[in-house]
């Protein structure tokens, strides 16, 4: 019985899945096309690329369970060095993109090496200190970042000719909403078949009690180095993108405030699950614009909502939509 | 060859900047040891810690400027800002989370708590710097050529007498000593009669009045934004653990040594490496040895 129920409630599993990959593919697609204007584009290219820091912090946080306070600066890197490749020494756009990921996924790797020794609380402080190490070395380092007059007129990425296709030109909103986005979608991919193999399940086994995990034959000190490059790396990527996107890069867009504001999109969409910070990004990218009154308060709204959650949610969003859908389970029960 | 005067004049400038340093140093410890306090009971970190450093300072400033109290004055409000934030971030956030058994949520909440108040204060104070001034900062006293303030003759003052008292009350009080026993085995306390619970919230009251207190002595000596916070608290973490994270010995010295590093660092390099020298050696400490520079027992948390 429980044999031949088995495989059936998997492909089930793999089928929703699938429609949901569908679903978020024909969004992607869809939206820009509904949402006109030169203000929505830019607020869906800003959550397509906050869904990327959240992706990848949520993946050294969630899965790993390594607080990393750090991730402004692994998105601090991804920017400023293909940036610097490309206006610097006129390396190509795609060859600077992956210079950028390689640069934040090896800066978190080295960090992980001090989280090899290090837990819990002197992690979340090393990984601040690396923050704000980053953040004041591109802030004095002026003969290279120009400190805080910032780099200008940084071009969006070459546009895309291939014969018998019409020409894909990043100049246009829509493109480049459609390049971050479809990156996203890939990353999410990637993550969720990461975390559903055995390596997500021995990242979780670290999380919960490195101790016995080691006690199993888990290498707990390079799985946490893998976490790191990858979740750095992600966020490397995100600030790719953000360079290209908006064009200008000043040192205080990856001052150690963001690195807050990234763990409040990944505490308040529910930690522990790829959904959640998707969700959670979204949410906080798109909350303080539709509360426009809201102003100067925008980050207080961060702040109370990475309180609260952690207060009365820690599941975030996800364990609040499981709850719901709970509920709803009983009474429709309950009504026949 | 150097001639005696430029000899004369760097040994001047060495010991104005190491002066400079120690006051700077000893606020620093001020902060460091709420921290540090607060980590030996409940092995939890406030990161709200730095911004009652602020919301302190600001409210010195405003009862100095809005009713005319005297600055000594001003340091006794601070005091009480401090200690009543105190309360009520137990009370909301580590009190209900104790039990809760997570190592990384209680930080986390105050992170939220810390971007609220900065947030806060900045549209309640607004972005451009005040300017605290008080009586002492201008009375210079010069001494074989250096120089300090009545300001700094205060703040160093103040924070020994502190340092004083806080060690006479953990070492010859039955408080101090129930509150050294939770912090080594509480539960073995719990058992003794000593209740974790209110000496837990004693601690934080205390940290936090020693915060606020260094927010109203630090503020005319750095420039008062709503985020002045967000600098004290890196060194905060840096002095804590460079001193051993519940060692008290060990923070005293850190904090002076971040002080005058900072000092030096203005002197003779450049202001904008401070955070990197100071964290630098944080990253090299916890490479090392990241027990502090005071070994302690306390090593199953590294």
């Amino acid at each position: 019985m429980s044999d031949a129920a088995a495989p059936s409630a998997t492909a089930y599993r793999t089928s929703s899945r699938r429609i949901g990959f569908l679903v978020a593919a024909l969004a992607i697609a869809v939206l820009p096309l509904v949402l006109g204007g030169s203000y929505w584009h830019t607020n869906l290219t800003v959550c397509a690329i906050n869904v990327l820091l959240a992706l990848g912090l949520d993946f050294i946080l969630g899965y790993a369970g390594q607080l990393n306070l750090g991730q402004s600066a692994f998105y601090g890197l991804g920017a400023y060095v293909s940036t610097l490749l490309i206006t610097k020494l006129g390396v190509p756009f795609w060859g600077a993109f992956a210079a950028g990921v390689a640069f934040a996924g090896l800066a978190g790797m080295i960090l992980a090496l001090f989280a090899v020794r290090l837990r819990g609380h002197y992690l979340a402080i090393a990984s601040l200190g690396l923050a704000v190490i980053i953040h004041q070395i591109l802030l004095n380092w002026i003969s290279l970042t120009q400190g805080p007059l910032g780099i200008y007129a940084i071009p969006p990425p070459p546009a895309i000719a291939i014969p018998g296709l019409p020409r894909v030109d990043f100049r246009n909103p829509i493109a480049l909403f459609y390049l971050v986005a479809g990156f996203a979608l890939l990353t999410y991919f990637i993550l969720d078949q990461l975390v559903r193999s055995p390596i997500g399940e021995t990242l979780t086994a670290i999380r919960e009690d490195e101790i016995s995990a080691a006690s199993l034959g888990i290498n707990a000190a390079a799985w946490k180095v893998f976490a790191f490059g990858v979740g750095a790396a992600v966020g490397g990527a995100a600030g790719c993108f953000y360079a290209t996107f908006v064009g200008t890069l000043v040192p205080d867009a990856f001052f150690i405030t963001e690195s807050f504001t990234i763990l409040s999109m990944v505490i308040v969409g529910g930690m522990g699950t790829l959904i959640g910070p998707v969700w959670g990004a979204i949410l906080l990218t798109l909350l303080p614009e539709l509360l426009r009154d809201v102003g100067d308060l925008r980050l207080v709204v961060y702040g109370l909502a990475l309180t609260l959650v952690v207060l009365f949610m820690p599941g975030g969003l996800v364990q609040a939509a499981r709850l719901v859908r709970a509920k709803l389970g009983l009474l429709r029960e309950r009504a026949p | 060859m150097r001639s005696s005067g430029t000899r004369q004049v760097t040994a001047t400038i060495v010991a104005q900047q190491a002066i400079n340093g120690i006051v700077l140093g000893s606020l620093y410890v001020l902060v460091a040891l709420g921290l540090t306090l607060i980590y030996g009971v409940l092995v939890q970190i406030n990161f709200a810690h730095a911004d009652f450093v602020t919301l302190g300072a600001f409210a010195a400033y405003f009862f100095m400027h809005l009713f005319g109290g005297s600055y000594l004055a001003s340091i006794g409000v601070a005091l009480v800002v401090g200690a009543v934030l105190g309360w009520l971030i137990n009370v909301s956030i580590f009190a209900p989370l104790r039990h809760k058994g997570s190592e990384l949520l209680p930080l986390i909440a105050t992170i939220g708590v810390s971007v609220m108040m900065q947030n806060a204060m900045l549209s309640l104070f607004g972005p451009v710097p005040y300017a605290f001034e008080t009586p002492y900062s201008q009375q210079v006293f010069r001494v074989a050529g250096t120089f300090f303030t009545a300001q700094s003759i205060i703040i160093i003052a103040v924070s020994i007498a502190t340092i004083a008292l806080l060690y006479a009350f953990m070492k010859f009080t039955f408080l101090g000593k129930a509150l050294r026993a939770v912090a080594q085995d509480r539960e073995t306390a719990g058992l003794m009669g000593i209740n974790p619970s209110y000496l837990i919230m004693l601690t934080i009251v205390i940290s936090s009045a020693l915060a606020g207190m260094a927010g109203a002595m630090l503020a005319p000596v750095l420039v008062l934004t709503p985020f002045a916070g967000t600098s004290v608290i890196v060194k905060a973490f840096a002095i804590v653990i460079i001193g051993g994270f519940g060692n008290v010995e060990g923070t005293i010295l850190a904090g002076l040594l971040v002080g005058l590093i900072e000092s030096f660092t203005t002197q003779y390099l450049d202001p904008g490496l401070i955070d990197i020298v100071v964290f630098g050696l944080l990253l090299l400490m916890l490479a090392f040895r990241p027990t502090g520079l005071i070994s302690e027992r306390r090593e199953e948390n590294v």
